[in-house]
């Protein structure tokens, strides 16, 4: 039975359709999987090859793909808390009120955009510490792990855009102390502050800025830097699957 | 099999390859998914409308009640008042007035209100969460919304972010606006109501330009040091200053005192009576008969305080003013302060003796004490100024020298919807908004002691009001539809013309009558007086005003008019106050014929019950509410009874009289029957 599925996909590859998609046909050669791999979009991104060994759990605890994962989860619900969103005063606030009283599996939508946005903050500081510990980030990685470093911020940037968004009491006050904070910096301080705010007091300027930098600029940034970063991890050698001394 | 081989089987089974573990946690994940729509469908709401149908299977009237019930999430959405209420979804039967006997929330009807509920929502009045679908977060302050609904006994403050024309459902609303501009809030607080209209103080602070004319500086400090032991009714407030303070302030006062008669020389003040016993009664019984106490209030023996409340407590008015001062007042108190709304009484030197005789008689050895003060250095007098500038004295007071002050005391436009967050509660205080208010009114410097705000000394019942009608300063209240505004009796600037307009102002007629929009309520309105009573008597009257409404304590005073001025203000009267509605002179009194009159007293005795109210014989007659008509033929204007006892309403708005709808035929009988009544009611009992 396996063998007729594989010989059913065999044939599959090989029709004019499949081939005007994704180029490779069928063949178990090398040259026909690295072909595979290296002439889609997605995975080209990606190893041509992979060592079996760094797929292990103990190398990287998959934590860069687990931060992918809700990367990806918070894509997909925050979408939809789009539809039902409207950054304006003080609509905002009765849109998330709407979210939790009426709208269906809407306060699952809101916790599992709110869990995961905790979870990949988190993932990210793990997923640094391991590499860190491990030493993955020396050459020749050390330009990987600025574009981690960036990344870094953008996750937090996000979280901190989107702690606004709901317009209660509890993200006016952050946002006001938060952006008090930026005020602090030296020279351009009370610059930054107007030009983050729009104005010099959390206000429903400040809330569209926040929306756009949480839904458009910052989610952009992160594709593009996360795109950077999976195609350094082919260019800089793979994963990095721990010290060995055959190299040298 | 062993239990370690059970385990180790079904660990095959589940886990065994990556297919199986990824089928199991596939199953688990779904099973985990399943929470949401049952959390979904088993909200809170749910379970109050099952205790509702529940509750109305028992009763009598279940069927009709189950069938207006409606199942799910309840809305009332109205986009123009930003309203999205769900409160209707746990309150079922807020319209259910057959459940008036059920206690139990949130099951409860709504109490009867002039409004329909779906109109405004809910929010709107009792604030909270409307849109909240939780007892925790439609009703209580939460991390997200500070504001918790509104405690029952200030709910009235609602009422006031649409009304400003005092409605008679909202009492303590009411009272505490008044309060506002009678204890000079306004003075110091700039307060706009709907439509931007700035409130206005109603009290009349006296002008101290000329205060060392009036009183000495041993009063004026006795009066810093606490304004209520000079008069319990007085509404300034106790500034707590400092003993140096107030030696200073009341320097800086006497200095800055000017002469009000600049230029023309005091005229040669009557000496009081002798303060025999029979002066004094004589003084007193003077003062009774001019009426003064309808203004002026004094306290009696068991210190309750009987009088009016338009001008100033007198109770210790001995101690306080200058004999010389206070003669010159009563011979004509627009010489000095011309805004003042006490009359002027055109009172010869013999009654003005008297009345200097009775009302220097009333003083208080305690109240002033033993300060006496000596000359101030000029650097006292400096100090003082510094103080009156820094407490804000100009805000209400005219003072040489002190300009007056511009927003001394924040705005309280928006106070009713000041953020709790902004707010630096006092240790012991709740925090919530009005309790935060209520306490800032009863103890403004429990706040801090640097802080400006006097002591007021006020009942709670004014305390209350003064909340609720700060609470109704929100920002819904500024942003409400025009449509939905009931604004205030717009106030008149209405000036009566020429030299009898000069004699209306002279005697303060305003004060007591309103005429036109503008003046008091302590009278009848003279608006359509013209229309309504003959000149003769009106002459008259002005002269020597008789008593018209026996049960009333408050009358007409005697203002010693002379002949001209009573024809003067008589001309104006009959010729301008008339009302566009009929012609005085339509009905012609001589063409009423006897038996009119037997007919109308048939009706007047008989169908309406007029005695009821009126007197027309005063040996029979008991009706005391509305005024005697023994004399009204004399009095008034047939066509004015004829048309009164049409539609009195229609003359003057808020009458007692009710609408009668009678028949033509009827009113002219009766209008005849009482133009018939000419007769002085002493005269008749003379003659029996």
């Amino acid at each position: 039975m396996a063998n007729s599925l594989e010989a059913r996909l065999t044939s599959l590859r090989d029709t004019r359709v499949w081939r005007s998609i994704f180029r490779s046909g069928s063949g178990a050669t090398n040259l026909r999987r690295a072909l595979a791999v290296q002439q889609n979009v997605f995975l080209h991104l990606a190893s041509v090859k992979v060592r079996k060994r760094s797929l292990a759990f103990r190398v990287t605890w998959f934590l860069g793909t687990l931060t992918l994962g809700a990367f990806l989860i918070l894509v997909l619900t925050g979408i939809p808390l789009m539809l039902y969103y409207h950054p304006s005063v003080p609509q905002a606030y009765a849109d998330m009120n709407d979210l939790r009283f009426v709208v269906s599996a809407g306060v699952f939508l809101r916790n599992l955009h709110r869990w995961s946005a905790h979870a990949m903050v988190l993932l990210v500081f793990a997923h640094m510490f391991k590499v860190f510990y491990r030493g993955a980030y020396r050459p020749p990685r050390e330009f990987n792990w600025v574009i981690g470093v960036v990344l870094l911020l953008i996750t937090l940037f996000l979280s901190y855009t989107g702690y606004l968004l709901p317009w209660d009491q509890l993200a006016f006050w952050a946002i006001t102390v938060g952006s008090n904070l930026i005020s602090a910096v030296p020279v351009f301080g009370a610059r930054i502050r107007f030009l983050l705010l729009g104005g010099h007091t959390v206000n429903a300027n400040a809330l569209l800025r926040f929306y756009v930098l949480h839904c458009v600029i910052l989610p952009l940034a992160a594709v593009t830097f996360v795109a950077i970063h999976f195609w350094r991890i082919r260019k800089d050698g793979g994963i990095y699957s721990g010290e060995s001394k055959r190299h040298e | 099999m062993s239990l370690g081989g059970k385990i180790a089987a079904a660990r095959r089974l589940l886990f065994g390859d990556s297919a199986r573990t990824f089928g199991t946690l596939s199953v688990v994940l779904l099973a985990l998914l399943a929470v949401v729509p049952a959390k979904d469908y088993f909200r809170e709401w749910r379970t109050y409308q099952k205790g509702y149908l529940r509750l109305v299977s028992k009763r009598s009237d279940a069927t009709s009640l189950a069938r207006r019930f409606e199942p799910g999430v309840q809305q009332v959405w109205l986009p123009e008042l930003g309203v999205v209420d769900r409160c209707a979804t746990c309150h079922v039967a807020l319209k259910e007035s057959s459940l008036a006997d059920v206690k139990t929330q949130p099951f409860r009807p709504h109490p009867s209100i002039p409004h329909n509920l779906s109109d405004f929502g809910c929010a709107f009045c009792h604030r909270g969460q409307g849109a909240a679908t939780t007892v925790e977060e439609a009703h209580r302050s939460t991390k997200s919304w500070e504001e918790p609904i509104l405690p029952a006994r200030y709910l009235e403050s609602s009422c006031g972010q649409c009304h400003l024309d005092r409605p008679a459902g909202t009492p303590l609303l009411n009272q505490g606006r008044d309060t506002l501009a009678q204890y000079g809030c306004v003075r110091c607080h700039t307060i706009k109501t709907l439509g931007g209209v700035t409130l206005a103080g109603t009290d009349d602070p006296p002008s101290l330009a000329h205060i060392a004319e009036k009183t000495s500086r041993e009063w004026i400090a006795a009066w810093l040091k606490n304004p209520q032991a000079y008069a319990a009714s007085a509404t300034m407030p106790n500034f707590q200053l400092p003993d140096e303070d107030i030696r200073d302030i009341s320097a800086f006062l006497m200095a800055q005192s000017t002469p009000y008669r600049a230029g023309t020389a005091a005229e040669t003040a009557p000496a009081a009576a002798a303060a025999d016993a029979a002066a004094q009664q004589e003084g007193a019984s003077l003062y009774g008969e001019s009426f003064c106490a309808s203004c002026h209030a004094t306290q009696n023996a068991a210190g309750t305080l009987v009088g009016g409340t338009l001008g100033p407590e007198l109770t210790r008015v001995g101690s306080k003013v200058k004999t010389a001062w206070l003669a010159d007042w009563l011979r004509n108190p627009k010489v000095y302060d011309p805004e003042t709304k006490m009359p002027h009484y055109r009172l010869d030197s013999k009654q003005i003796g008297l009345l200097l005789g009775f009302l220097g008689g009333k003083t208080d050895s305690d109240f002033l004490g033993n300060r006496h003060f000596d000359a101030a250095p000029k650097a006292e007098i400096e100090h003082g100024q510094k103080l009156v500038i820094e407490r804000g004295c100009a805000a209400c007071h005219d003072i040489n020298g002190v300009k007056k002050p511009d927003d001394f005391a924040p705005e309280l436009t928006l106070v009713g919807s000041r953020p709790l967050a902004k707010i630096l509660f006092a240790p012991g205080v709740p925090e919530t908004l009005p309790d935060y208010i209520a306490a800032k009114i009863r103890q403004p410097r429990s706040f801090g002691n640097a802080l400006k705000m006097p002591q007021y000394t006020l009942a709670p019942q004014q305390v209350d009001g003064l909340v609720t009608a700060l609470l109704a300063q929100t920002e819904g209240a500024q942003t409400v539809p025009a449509r939905l505004r009931v604004a205030a009796r717009r106030p008149s600037d209405y000036h009566a013309a020429g030299k009898a307009g000069q004699l209306i102002e002279d005697m303060s007629c305003f004060s007591c009558h309103t005429i036109n929009g503008r003046g008091g309520d302590m009278a009848p309105e003279l608006t359509w007086e013209g229309t309504s009573v003959q000149r003769a008597w009106l002459v008259n009257f002005l002269k020597n005003p008789n008593t018209l409404r026996p049960a009333l304590i408050r009358r007409m005073p005697k203002f010693n008019v002379t002949d001209a001025e009573a024809s003067t203000l008589a001309d104006y009267i009959m010729t301008v106050y008339q009302t566009p509605a009929f012609d005085r002179d339509a009905l012609d009194g001589a063409h009423f014929t006897a038996a009119d009159g037997e007919r109308g007293k048939e009706l007047f005795y008989g169908k309406y019950a007029c005695q009821s109210c009126h007197i027309v014989d005063p040996n029979q007659d008991k009706g005391y509410i509305g005024p005697t008509l023994t004399q009204v033929g004399v009095r008034l204007n047939a066509a004015w009874i004829f048309h009164w006892l049409k539609n009195a309403q229609s003359l003057r708005p808020g009458t007692l009289e009710p609408v009668w709808n009678m028949s033509d035929d009827d009113a002219r009988a009766i209008a005849a029957f009482l133009m018939a009544q000419k007769t002085a009611p002493r005269a008749e009992a003379a003659r029996k």
